[in-house]
């Protein structure tokens, strides 16, 4: 009798771990609105499958500093099993050397080359982006049939661009043409449009080359001519924000605004257009911001960590990042997709966003071993002019000095 | 004796945690910091030892001389006007005054809040459309009415007070009966003749970049001497929120003050003001002592209201040697630069502790 109750004991342990032998994935990603997103994502799309396969997905938000904190966490070994690696901080997130080379793990070939290569670092991809997001042209369509012009389309030029913002100007003293910030996030599209490159073949940058001076008064020049305003001189925290409050006709954003305005602006009729061509070299110019998912080297649990980032990256996940309204999808194929031929017009801009990385000069949002630090001298260049405190000319060499230095001492070490 | 060792082990043991603490939190941790800053150290590789490099870096380094000078000029000006304001803010709030304890909590309301929040509604105040430039605006545009009202004020006051000592009474120059009239008056006055169009309100906007600005003040000094105009609005912000804390220290000392002293002296002729400096600044020396070396530890590691500034300002007119340490330690896609934070982190406690040390020969801790 004690032996059996010992031996159904024993079973029945047998059996209940059988049915925990479940591998917990840590997820690490950014605050803000994405818990709420992975958590439908995990409850909608993904998770029942993995549940099956024995793994549990748990994620974990990193709501202040995400570089700051991640850096720490890879030191420290506390890091998830997957993790968002930022397309603009990726090159010194591959030099810790904590980040799993995923050639030999994952197929590549799916996903939009071009987003891959901002995570490839000799020969060998270390993140699998999970979307992108281009810039375009946002206009509020009242505006513009007030002013009896047409709406930015395709054709357009810097110079006509401006044109039309100019006319919507006319309209009101409290409404302007555009709402600017001092970024060289949104200005690096002009110049990349101009022809202009982030660095040139020997590392060095040059601010003083004549298409980027020239992408720098146009762009400063709508702000310091009254045609367009920075957004914190109307009390808006944002572009978006001037958009939905309609102090400015046009913002020029990412498909981050679309959920922005579904929420904060209902009524707004708005539409998008592609960035505008130079008027120098015919091309458009656009960024391409991504993340990508990334795997801890020092993951214990490598194996379930590719099946967590193989379903993070699937076809099902991407479609519903995308019908929520938050990113384009970064696989090839989702691109014929017949969610962006439908007559909406949040399937119409996330179309033109998605076209935004295949048409003119196209960058990836990455500035080499400097990261985001490569900004910072542009910036406040741009600021110094769209606030009067500068001309052109001398913010841009002060500006060239700076990222001189900064290059420099990076370059040292 | 056997009591006695008792009662020390149970002392120790009452200290352990504290000791734990402060052994591992502090002492392990400081030790390791000079440890590193003496190496090339990234978080992730060995550390190498590179010997005095990174104190030799410091100094070709361009951030870190233009934060040696924010924190030098912030310390400075900070702590001789909060420490000035916070003892006559308490000498006030020392006097039977009716409402004193709704004074008191209201002045004090400042330090209770959390500095992010002060900052976020200092950042809007700032703005360029804000609450700041909104009145300087209205200041310039009715600077007529306002001169009007100020010159009005003061005459009719002069004549009255002359009038009344014509008449061989005694009238000090701020009766109040006799104010209450002029304040009257002189309102009248400035509001009739704005009525009557005598006094137009000028147009006009006051347009000053409080924060998106490398400009520096005043232009006529040397360069190492010219305070940043974001890092004076940082100072009006960090004086407004420590005014109150050091102010309640002076309130606790000024209780200590015999009354019979203020008394004595006013026997003796002694105005308020005259009152203030021999015998308040006097009373309260060690207190001063202690809000000095306060300030200025507090402000020499200032770092929060830099921090969330942040992207709002060029990092060059605001940075600090506190933000220099936390930037290096957390760089944009870069590696961090352990070694190299921890050498400007070492610094920054030598500098501290030197003029620590200074201010203790021009401010004695005890009271003569």
């Amino acid at each position: 009798m004690k032996r059996s109750t010992g031996l159904l004991l024993a079973l029945s342990l047998t059996a209940c771990s059988a049915a925990l032998a479940q591998t917990t994935v840590r997820v690490q990603g950014y605050g803000g609105q994405d818990p709420a997103i992975m958590q439908r994502l995990l409850n909608e799309v993904i998770g029942d499958d993995l549940q099956a396969e024995g793994i549990t997905v748990q994620y974990e938000p990193i709501e202040t500093d995400y570089n700051a904190v991640m850096t720490n966490n890879l030191s420290a070994g506390t890091a998830g099993d997957v993790f968002y690696l930022p397309g603009e901080v990726a090159p010194g997130f591959i030099a810790t050397g904590r980040v799993q080379p995923l050639n030999d793990l994952v197929d590549t070939e799916p996903f939009i080359d071009a987003l891959l290569e901002v995570y490839t670092q000799d020969g060998q991809v270390y993140g699998i982006p999970k979307d992108f997001n281009t810039l375009a042209i946002f206009y509020n369509e009242d505006l513009f049939d007030e002013a009896e012009v047409d709406y930015p389309n395709a054709d357009d030029t810097f110079e006509s661009f401006a044109e039309k913002l100019r006319a919507v100007r006319e309209l009101d003293p409290g409404i302007y043409g555009a709402c600017l910030s001092a970024d060289f996030a949104r200005l690096g599209a002009f110049a990349y449009a101009n022809g202009w490159q982030p660095f040139n073949e020997d590392g060095s940058v040059s601010l003083q080359d004549e298409a980027f001076v020239d992408a720098f008064e146009f762009y400063t020049g709508l702000v310091t001519e009254g045609t367009a305003v920075q957004p914190s001189d109307v009390g808006a925290g944002w572009p978006g924000d001037c958009l939905a409050n309609e102090q400015a006709a046009v913002a020029i954003e990412g498909a981050w605004i679309l959920g922005f305005l579904r929420d904060n602006a209902p009524n707004l009729a708005y539409g998008a257009a592609p960035m505008p061509r130079s008027d120098e070299t015919g091309e458009r110019g656009n960024f391409v911001y991504s993340v990508a998912w990334a795997i801890n080297a020092d993951s214990p649990n490598q194996e379930a960590a590719v099946r967590v980032l193989e379903a993070l990256t699937s076809e099902e996940a991407q479609q519903f990042i995308l019908e929520q309204g938050l990113a384009i999808p970064s696989r090839e194929a989702l691109g014929e997709l017949d969610y962006f031929n439908e007559d909406d017009p949040e399937a119409q801009a996330n179309r033109i966003i998605f076209e935004g990385a295949s048409d003119g000069n196209v960058l990836g949002f990455q500035f080499g071993n400097i990261g985001t630090d490569y900004m910072t001298p542009i910036n406040n260049a741009i600021t110094a002019v769209m606030t009067g405190q500068a001309d052109a000319a001398s913010a841009l060499q002060s500006a060239q000095s700076e990222l001189d230095a900064i290059l420099a001492r990076a370059g040292a070490r | 004796m056997r009591a006695k060792q008792q009662e020390v082990v149970a002392a120790y043991l009452f200290l352990l945690p504290f000791l734990v603490t402060l052994g591992l939190f502090f002492l392990y941790a400081t030790v390791r910091a000079v440890y590193f800053s003496f190496t090339n150290y990234d978080l992730f590789n060995a550390p190498r030892w590179i010997g005095l490099q990174n104190y030799v870096n410091l100094f070709r380094e361009e951030n870190f001389l233009f934060a040696l000078r924010n924190s030098l000029l912030f310390s400075a000006i900070v702590t001789t006007v909060q420490t000035f304001g916070a003892l006559v803010m308490a000498a006030v709030l020392n006097q039977k005054i009716r409402g004193l304890n709704f004074f008191r909590a209201a002045f004090y309301m400042p330090s209770v809040t959390s500095s992010v929040v002060i900052t976020l509604i200092f950042l809007w105040m700032y703005q360029r459309q804000g609450l700041f430039n909104y009145l300087a605006t209205q200041v310039v545009n009715y600077a007529p009415q306002l001169g009007a009202f100020a010159l009005v004020l003061v005459g009719l006051q002069a004549l009255q007070v002359g009038l009344e000592r014509a008449r061989g009474l005694p009238a000090r120059w701020n009766d109040p009966a006799l104010f209450v009239i002029s304040l009257l008056v002189a309102v009248a006055a400035a509001w009739l003749l704005t009525f009557l169009g005598v006094l137009v309100p000028r147009g006009g906007v006051v347009d000053f970049v409080w924060l998106q600005t490398r400009q520096e003040v005043p232009g006529v000094f040397p360069t190492f001497l010219r305070a940043p105009v974001p890092l004076i609005a940082i100072m009006i912000q960090n004086i407004f929120t420590t005014i109150p804390t050091f102010m309640l220290m002076f309130l606790a000392a000024l209780q200590d003050v015999p009354k019979s002293h203020y008394e004595a002296a006013s026997l003796d002729g002694a105005t308020p003001v005259q009152q203030f400096f021999h015998i308040t600044i006097p009373a309260v020396q060690p207190v001063t002592f202690l809000v000095v070396t306060l300030s200025l530890i507090g402000t020499l590691q200032m770092f929060d209201q830099v921090a969330i500034f942040g992207n709002a300002v060029p990092t060059r007119s605001v940075i600090t040697l506190a933000y220099f340490v936390y930037q290096r330690m957390f760089p944009g896609a870069q590696l961090p630069e352990v070694g190299f934070a921890s050498a400007a982190a070492m610094f920054l406690a030598a500098l501290t502790l030197l003029i620590v040390l200074i201010q203790r020969r021009f401010i004695r801790s005890e009271a003569s």
